[in-house]
């Protein structure tokens, strides 16, 4: 097991004391939060260090919304039943509202923000503006940074593997059939 | 007409596009709602004690402690009441307390601490069971009969009828799941509230935040230039966004709100259910001679608003005879309001359902009685509709999607485990043209700021506005920037009954020729103009006289100008001879699976007579979108109510099932393009509602061609085809 276990393991216990809003002193140990409850964790967001000391009960997603101000990533449901919050950890695609910060620690994460070279859009967005694969956009960075995901895997070989594989992303406004046009622009 | 990219795209796709809860002024508090457990009664008492001491609380409002506000004055399609200014509980989830924190973590978990005690009494929550002590509506008529000369009854006129029919169909509530929940972001400054807030009209929170907070209307700013999906939704104001503009004005700092998904369920409304007995009497040949309607609405005590179910069957096919009622059933659960195409998308499935068993009976294709009863007058009032050409999409889609392929014996068309069945049903909605005002500034560096304070919730008003203007002025789309959603500029349509382009499209004409004869008007004016004194013209974004061309852009700089603006008014439609409605067909396929009963649609097309079509490509994205939840209703919705406790028991994204990828095939679109001149210059009536109208009752038709199994309460869910 290693130290970044341990301290896994002590984020949750905290969290879970915290949640229930109960002030019960915590035993200090080495690795542990500190005195005020505060642990420390350091990642990279689109190629950027970040050093954040945070609240052990934080959703990454309400970290990169709320203290690092990066909000194109959505919360849509905060349960992990919609897709808009999806963010890539180390090259896989995760829901950041099922995801506690404190276990990004040496991660590297990219999101919506983190996709373009410059002016230079990435093709999975492009394709989405030349398929017109959104309507409201709010579900959208989401489906953007799954469908790179999907591509990336291999799971778009076909129209019926695209629709399972991006079935994880929920559209209120109805663009799936844009939706699979646009993964297929960018697989080409 | 030519497709446009969305002008807002390249935002939208790289997150740069800033909703609601996207803002973060300094000092930012963060608010939680709190909400009742109980669905009908009163509070005795908050024990917030433990709350208050939780780290990092700042406040915590309860009708105990609350903020002040003023009773609504206006009645909307949302609460009647702000928040926390009684002990009374009106349903399950309603906001009875805010805690502001200064982290959201804090603020959620305070929450949790708070103990309410209550006076519980039991809930009057089941539809069905109210059923048969319905009541009169709280507004409208109660009973409309429109019926031929010497005829003393509706079922006087059915018991003409060769061949009649009755049936009664039921829907259950259902509900708008946004993609954003409602937030609330606030803030002062002295005296002056600024607002961002999810809304399909900012004017709509002006008008709703003077009255509660009791301040001017020019003391407030909403802002809300984005907007995650609406459906309805978003057009009432609900009871976080006073409670934190007033909690904000308290505490003395910024202060963002933002509904839980679980919360998104009750605080802000959903669509009642329904039941309507629908009785057909027509001749041999098809003619339908009487149409009758009994409609029931549910309806929240909170408020007055509920579904008309039958009004359709008024005006959709023609007959000599119509009858339609409205009743209401109440019940003491979260409050009613409109939801994509209010009414119609109900009284659709009924109507056309019930079309398609009529045609079963008379042996007719059903899509040959539909074109029997089609009519070129309003049938309720006789007056003429404005454009109609729905033969023509009767004509053209049954061509394209190969009606004639359909076998007229139900359950006999198979594909290995699948039965597969088609279906049809009339698609419509209603048209207006109301009063807009635009303004349009010509600036010197060569763009066009177009803007109103309509919204764009995805249905592409923006882009909508980008192309009338580029198109007024002669210069490339991308060189006119839209400004929605800010309440500073000229008062345009909110996003609602499928009204902004036909409303706002005239506006954004007439304001784009204002700003070309000020250009103009400072062109042949101004001392240093080298076009002073002459004759010109203003075309392909230039001034054009005397033998010289000059972009207006490079005339406003050489003139040291920054920008000429105007701004013009619309009127609203004087027209009362006609009537004005869209039309169009939808066809589908839909394959059962004959060992689970699993319905998928498989196939789609609609043909959309909608008058002009301003940019058929967000347009089609938007008739497929209302016909993607037209499929969810269908197969999928329903939020159950639990009878006991009157909660929603399916209230979150896994259990209140809407359309995923998965079950949505390729859906075609085709318009027509007949401008609708009577109702503008424009010609634009307005798609917004109407792919989900007739939706539902096209895929009920196709799984009855699949399976002979006629399922006439929604959704159709396996467990109904086994």
């Amino acid at each position: 097991m290693t130290s970044g276990d341990l301290s896994r393991r002590r984020f949750f216990a905290q969290a879970a004391v915290a949640s229930v809003g109960m002030t019960v002193p915590m035993s200090v140990e080495p690795g542990a939060p500190e005195a005020d409850g505060l642990v420390e964790v350091a990642f990279t967001v689109n190629g950027k260090g970040e050093r954040l000391r945070v609240d052990p009960r934080i959703t990454l997603l309400d970290a990169l919304r709320e203290r690092l101000e990066l909000t194109g990533t959505k919360k849509g449901c905060d349960r992990g039943q919609c897709g808009a919050c999806t963010v890539h950890v180390d090259g896989r695609r995760v829901l950041s509202c099922l995801t506690l910060v404190a276990t990004m620690d040496g991660k590297r994460l990219t999101t919506i923000e983190g996709l373009a070279k410059g002016d230079r859009l990435h093709p999975v967005q492009q394709a989405f503006i030349d398929c017109d694969g959104f309507q409201c956009g709010f579900c959208t960075p989401g489906q953007i940074m799954s469908a790179v995901a999907v591509l990336r895997e291999g799971h778009a070989k076909s129209d019926e593997e695209i629709r399972e594989a991006m079935s994880g992303n929920i559209c209120r406004c109805g663009a799936y059939p844009n939706i699979v046009e646009a993964v297929k622009q960018a697989r080409s | 007409m030519r497709s446009v990219d969305r002008e807002d795209g390249p935002l939208k796709v790289t997150g740069a596009a800033v909703y609601a809860a996207d803002h973060h002024p300094d000092r930012l508090a963060y608010g939680y709602l709190l909400t009742s457990t109980i669905a009908r009664g009163s509070i005795l008492g908050m024990d917030t004690g433990q709350a208050a001491k939780a780290p990092g609380v700042l406040a915590l409002y309860t009708p105990f402690n609350p903020v002040k506000l003023y009773p609504y004055a206006k009645e909307e399609n949302a609460e009647l009441t702000p928040p926390l200014q009684n002990t009374d509980v009106r349903y399950y989830g309603q906001a009875i307390g805010l805690v502001v924190a200064e982290t959201f973590e804090q603020a959620r978990d305070a929450a949790a601490l708070v103990i309410t005690r209550y006076s519980a009494q039991q809930p009057r929550a089941s539809f069905t069971d109210g059923l048969p002590s319905a009541a009169p509506p709280p507004s409208g008529t109660p009973v409309v009969d429109v019926l031929a000369p010497g005829v003393t009854s509706i079922d006087q006129a059915l018991a003409a009828g060769d061949v009649t029919l009755t049936a009664t169909y039921s829907t259950p509530v259902e509900t708008h799941v946004a993609m954003e929940p409602h937030a609330t972001t606030a803030f002062w400054t002295a005296d002056q509230l600024t607002i961002y807030t999810a809304t399909q009209g900012v004017r709509l929170v002006v008008d709703r935040l003077t009255e509660t907070l009791g301040i001017e209307a020019a003391k407030i700013h909403v802002i809300n230039p984005y907007v995650g999906g609406g459906f309805g939704n978003k057009w009432g104001m609900w009871a976080h966004t006073p409670l934190t503009a007033a909690a904000a004005r308290a505490l003395g700092r910024p202060v963002k709100t933002v509904l839980t998904r679980e919360q998104v369920f009750s605080v802000v409304g959903h669509r009642p259910p329904s039941s309507q007995t629908v009785s057909l009497g027509a001749a041999p040949d098809g003619t339908l001679v009487a149409v009758k309607n009994d409609g029931v609405s549910g309806k929240s005590a909170s408020n007055n608003f509920y579904e008309p179910v039958a009004n359709l069957s008024l005006v959709l096919y023609g007959s000599a005879n119509l009858h339609v009622s409205r009743k209401v059933v109440t019940l003491d659960v979260p409050v009613t309001t409109i939801m994509r195409a209010p009414q119609e998308s109900n009284g659709s499935f009924a109507l056309e359902s019930a079309l398609d068993e009529l045609a079963d009976k008379l042996g007719m294709d059903p899509l040959d009685l539909r074109r029997k009863n089609d009519t070129p007058i309003r049938p309720s009032d006789k007056l003429p509709w404005s454009s109609k050409h729905l033969q023509e999409c009767y004509t053209m889609g049954a061509e394209r999607f190969g009606w004639s392929r359909r076998s007229s014996k139900p359950g006999t068309v198979t594909d290995g485990d699948w039965l597969v069945g088609l279906g049809m049903a009339t698609a419509t909605y209603g048209a207006s043209r109301g009063q807009a005002s635009i303004k349009v500034r010509l600036r010197d560096d060569g763009r066009a700021i177009v803007s109103g304070t309509a919204a764009d919730l995805g249905t592409g008003q923006s882009t909508v506005f980008a192309v009338l203007t580029a198109d007024g002025l002669g210069i490339p789309v991308g060189r006119v920037v839209p400004q929605l959603g800010d309440s500073a500029t000229p008062p345009a349509a909110n996003a609602g009954g499928s009204g902004s382009t036909s409303t706002n499209g005239p506006a954004v004409q007439l304001a784009t020729d204002a700003a070309k004869a000020a250009m103009v008007t400072l062109a042949t004016e101004h001392d240093k103009s080298p076009f002073k004194g002459q004759e010109v013209t203003f075309s392909n974004g230039e001034i054009r006289g005397g033998g010289r061309e000059m972009p207006f852009g490079d005339l406003l700089t050489l003139l040291d100008v920054p920008a000429v603006e105007a701004t013009a008014t619309s009127p609203r439609s004087p027209v009362r001879d006609h009537a004005f409605r869209s039309f169009g067909a939808h066809f589908c396929e839909v394959r059962v699976n004959r060992w689970t009963g699993e319905p998928r649609v498989s196939r789609w097309l609609c043909v959309v007579d909608a008058g002009t079509i301003v940019n058929p490509k967000t347009a089609r994205s938007q008739i497929a979108g209302g016909i993607i939840m037209g499929i969810g209703q269908a197969l999928l919705e329903d939020l159950r109510i639990e009878p006991e406790t009157g909660r929603f028991g399916n209230a979150t994204m896994a259990d209140y099932l809407v359309p995923i990828n998965a079950d949505i095939p390729d859906i075609g679109v085709e318009f027509l393009d007949y401008p609708d001149t009577l109702l503008s210059d424009l010609g634009a009536r307005g798609i917004g509602e109407f792919g989900i109208v007739g939706a539902a009752g096209a895929v009920a038709n196709a799984i009855y061609n699949a399976t002979g199994k006629r399922i006439r309460d929604l959704p159709i869910t396996l467990d109904k085809l086994l």
